[in-house]
């Protein structure tokens, strides 16, 4: 018996984006489409003046607009789909270079909505770790010191080698969410929790990705000019984001720890919350 | 990302198989028949394991020729990951079940799938990993146990460590070398099935830190295995022990050591839980979550046939860490919690004491950090 799996997040975002925007989002797949192509997308969508900020520094505001723009005909896995491409869109067009603590960003109205941006910006987040590690492997195997490649030195072997586990358990976890949203609903009673689980486990991976992907590239990592900034703010505001909508990261394990408590289990706890069509209370 | 976590979810089927091993938990439990404790590897029940066998629940996925259920990998999953999680005494066929008998399904004879797989299924035979050494821990291709090619079979001359509960179990697969190492270092070994309770085989305890008896030295003096007892190639034996590594790193008993120290803290704490134990159990719930979805991919990948023995590494170090960072947490919740039970003090105590061996048996962090980084390129 071959199994197969529910389906690949590429696959899903590929299909929402054509959806909505047809040949752009093959440029957004090659990583060449520019701000300028995102802003036409969403005046011919005849959204423009949704725009908040039109010109804009951070990608954020686009994306929020991509998402009412769609909010009329998209589903909220749509939303959340074109909340991470849009914004990866966003940040190959102007990075952002400045990273403030929000207290709050665009809490959005409607459950739906909520809970595609969580989803969008776990997707996002996804996206990030994996960009400032594959940065870090290749100027690990570039940069020589002590008359070798750093990537040959055992103790930089293994800082990395943690910072992909964190990659990929917080990965999986985003992709579990997604996979539970395509499936079920967005608004589906088992989505929050799992969200609320990706937002206290990107707590930690998110420190330890950034730790160690600028501690392996020493100080360049830390100039604008290098790109690595790019990735590890998007990391940090896109946290922020994320968990600052869902009430912040103790309350998310709160929530977590209460349902616990009400099963009796933390065992069975997750397996009803994992468990397709599985409810989570 | 370098590392393939697709995702899966449990069929119906498999999720009604949870309810039936649950009930057979709470009927094993009501019967007084064992108390939870312990982990894979250290609570040794022969006649539980004969009634787990007698469920169909061991050598799920073999064919039914073989004494087999023809399960799939996902349905093996749920009963290991309820058992695990329930802290039943799973020690006895744990090995056979989940390595040895595999391995003798790909690579033994016919005679030999005939012999071991259907006892093997019904839990009454069980088996124990021959491979390290004293000389041989980590570097395992280093091994020095030699065996000779003699009349009608072959002569085994060595010493096998940290062999758990060979005093107890009736076979193990023992790692030789039986020709020269070659251009690679990875040439030359064998395995073979070797009988524990031969009188030419010596097994003496060996009392590990928690004062069990569980691991033991094998001593081999000449020790005569006759030739149906090799197990594929001669000279195979690496690619045939290190195919045995992704069904050893990457199920659930990787990261649910601890979870008797949780579950009894949660007990305590469930009158008068106070925030930070809310919290605590929450963080715990939330990486668990992450672990098995991993856990779920890799079965599922070995169901189809794959071999992510670089994805079963990554899930043991990154599971191995958080069933230890549990111990750190709720033993600093002691004082938290509004009584502290017998069940939470001696799974502390267990969790805490067995805890080393976590990070070493099955491969040790060091090791499976080494083969993460070879997964990112970077040796």
């Amino acid at each position: 018996m071959t199994l197969v799996p529910m389906f690949t997040v590429d696959s899903l975002v590929h299909e929402a984006a054509t959806r909505a925007f047809g040949d752009l989002a093959q440029k957004w797949f090659s990583r060449s489409s520019t701000r300028e192509d995102l802003l036409a997308a969403v005046e011919q969508l005849g959204f423009k003046d949704a725009l908040p900020s039109p010109d804009g520094r951070d990608a954020w505001p686009t994306a929020a607009a991509l998402i009412r723009a769609q909010a009329r005909s998209a589903t909220p896995i749509d939303m959340a789909l074109l909340l991470a491409t849009g914004d990866r869109a966003g940040s190959i067009a102007q990075p952002p270079d400045e990273y403030s603590c929000t207290s709050d960003a665009g809490r959005p109205e409607s459950l739906a909505a909520l809970a595609a941006l969580s989803l969008g910006r776990c997707l996002q987040i996804g996206a990030a770790m994996e960009a400032a590690l594959e940065l870090s492997l290749r100027y690990v195997q570039d940069r020589k010191q002590f008359g070798q490649p750093l990537a040959k030195f055992q103790v930089i072997q293994h800082s990395l080698a943690i910072a992909a586990e964190e990659v990929a358990a917080f990965s999986a976890m985003s992709d579990l969410a997604l996979a539970c949203a395509a499936r079920e609903d967005i608004l589906g009673t088992r989505m929050a929790a799992l969200l609320d689980a990706a937002a206290v486990v990107a707590g930690r991976s998110v420190d330890v990705i950034y730790d160690v992907c600028h501690q392996v590239h020493g100080a360049i990592g830390f100039t604008q000019e290098y790109a690595l900034h790019r990735h590890s703010l998007d990391l940090l505001r896109w946290r922020d984001h994320l968990q600052l909508l869902r009430g912040g990261e103790l309350r998310c394990a709160e929530r977590l720890g209460d349902a616990a408590l009400e099963a009796g289990s933390v065992w069975r706890a997750i397996t009803s919350m994992m468990k397709p069509g599985g409810s989570h209370d | 990302m370098r590392f393939r976590f697709p995702i899966f979810e449990f069929p119906p089927q498999a999720e009604a198989l949870r309810v039936e091993v649950r009930a057979f938990v709470a009927e094993e439990l009501a019967a007084g028949l064992w108390q939870p404790g312990g982990d894979f590897a250290s609570s040794y029940d022969a006649a539980f394991s004969r009634r787990v066998g007698a469920r169909g629940w061991l050598g799920m996925t073999w064919p039914r020729r073989y004494g087999g259920h023809e399960r799939s990998m996902l349905e093996r999953l749920v009963v290991t990951e309820e058992l695990l999680a329930a802290s039943a005494p799973v020690t006895a066929h744990w090995i056979g079940d989940r390595q040895s008998g595999p391995l003798l399904l790909r690579y033994g004879t016919e005679a030999q799938r005939a012999e071991f797989l259907p006892r093997l299924a019904r839990g009454e035979i069980f088996f124990s990993i021959g491979m390290s050494e004293p000389d041989s821990g980590s570097d395992l291709a280093s091994v020095r146990t030699r065996a000779t090619k003699v009349d009608g079979g072959w002569s085994i001359t060595g010493r096998k460590v940290w062999t758990t509960f060979a005093h107890l179990n009736h076979f193990a697969i023992v790692l030789a070398r039986t020709g020269e190492v070659g251009d690679s270092r990875h040439g030359g070994l064998s395995q073979f099935i070797v009988d524990l309770k031969a009188p030419d085989v010596n097994v003496r305890p060996i009392v590990n830190m928690a004062g069990e008896p569980e691991f033991n030295e094998v001593v081999f003096d000449a020790s005569f295995v006759a030739d149906e007892r090799l197990v594929g190639e001669p000279g195979n034996g690496w690619q045939q022990v290190t195919s045995e590594l992704a069904f050893e790193r990457s199920g659930p008993e990787r990261y649910l050591s601890s979870i008797r120290l949780v579950e009894s803290a949660l007990a305590c704490a469930r009158e008068r839980p106070t925030p930070r134990v809310r919290e605590a159990l929450g963080r715990m719930a939330a990486k668990l979550v992450a672990l098995r979805t991993m856990s779920i991919a890799v079965a599922a990948q070995l169901q189809n046939g794959e071999m992510p023995n670089l994805e079963g590494a990554l899930i043991k170090d990154l599971g191995n860490a958080f069933e230890r960072e549990q111990i750190a947490v709720f033993r600093a919740m002691g004082a938290e919690l509004p009584r502290r039970s017998d069940d939470y003090l001696s799974a502390l105590a267990g969790a805490t004491v067995n805890s080393p061996a976590w990070t070493l048996r099955g491969g040790t962090r060091e090791v499976l950090r080494g083969l993460v980084a070879r997964g990112l390129g970077l040796r």
